[in-house]
């Protein structure tokens, strides 16, 4: 029975897997691709956690972890430098320069 | 069947849930600030449930306080992610 939950598990996370790849092609913002890339490495980790748990193996714990911590990081360099290719695409289409909320004039 | 089984089929039955709830929220949504919400569900209520389901699938306590570390610490990035993408997208102005 384990088994076959574990199985179950494998399936429905390789369908969220498949499902925000989709998301990351289609896009169509740099803003839904970042959250596809948040969900599938959500995803990637709890791959890893589930296949520790199956194999009875504790490294994979220990690299689940760490790949949690430089998907959070990889997560904030993108998002650091991803502004300016965002506003760089809204100045394209309105032909306008795009200003953010929260800048004084 | 087990005690333990029963709470992971019920965990991974709510993860199953979650998910779908996410994914199709991902897809079908029009406003970019609900698909920030619906990928959040998926990212975190989702594998956190299944991490809630794993715990009681574990062969030993070596395990057990491994997968409570990770849950410490996705608790704590996953919401932070998803709160930096949607200020990202309040500051470029772009949930049109």
């Amino acid at each position: 029975m384990t088994q076959t939950l574990l199985i179950w598990a494998q399936y429905l996370l390789l369908f969220f897997a498949v499902a925000s790849a989709v998301k990351i092609l289609i896009g169509p913002t740099g803003a839904d691709r970042l959250i596809a890339l948040m969900i599938l490495s959500s995803v990637t980790l709890g791959f890893l956690v589930l296949t520790a748990v199956e194999k009875e193996r504790l490294i994979y714990l220990d690299v689940a972890l760490v790949y949690d911590i430089f998907g959070f990081l990889g997560l904030l360099a993108i998002a650091r430098f991803l502004p300016r290719s965002l506003m760089r695409s809204q100045e394209k289409d309105t032909g306008k320069p795009v200003r953010r909320k929260n800048e004084h004039s | 069947m087990s005690i333990a089984e029963i709470i992971a089929l019920l965990a991974f039955t709510a993860a199953t849930v979650f998910g779908c709830a996410g994914i199709a929220g991902l897809f079908l949504k029009k406003d970019a600030y609900s698909r920030v919400q619906f990928g959040a569900l998926t990212s975190t209520t989702s594998v956190l449930s299944l991490f809630i389901g794993l715990i009681f699938l574990s062969p030993s306590v070596g395990f057990i306080a491994r997968i409570a570390v990770i849950i410490a610490f996705f608790l704590i990035s996953s919401p932070t992610a998803s709160y930096i993408v949607t200020r990202l997208l309040w500051q470029s102005d772009s949930s049109g």
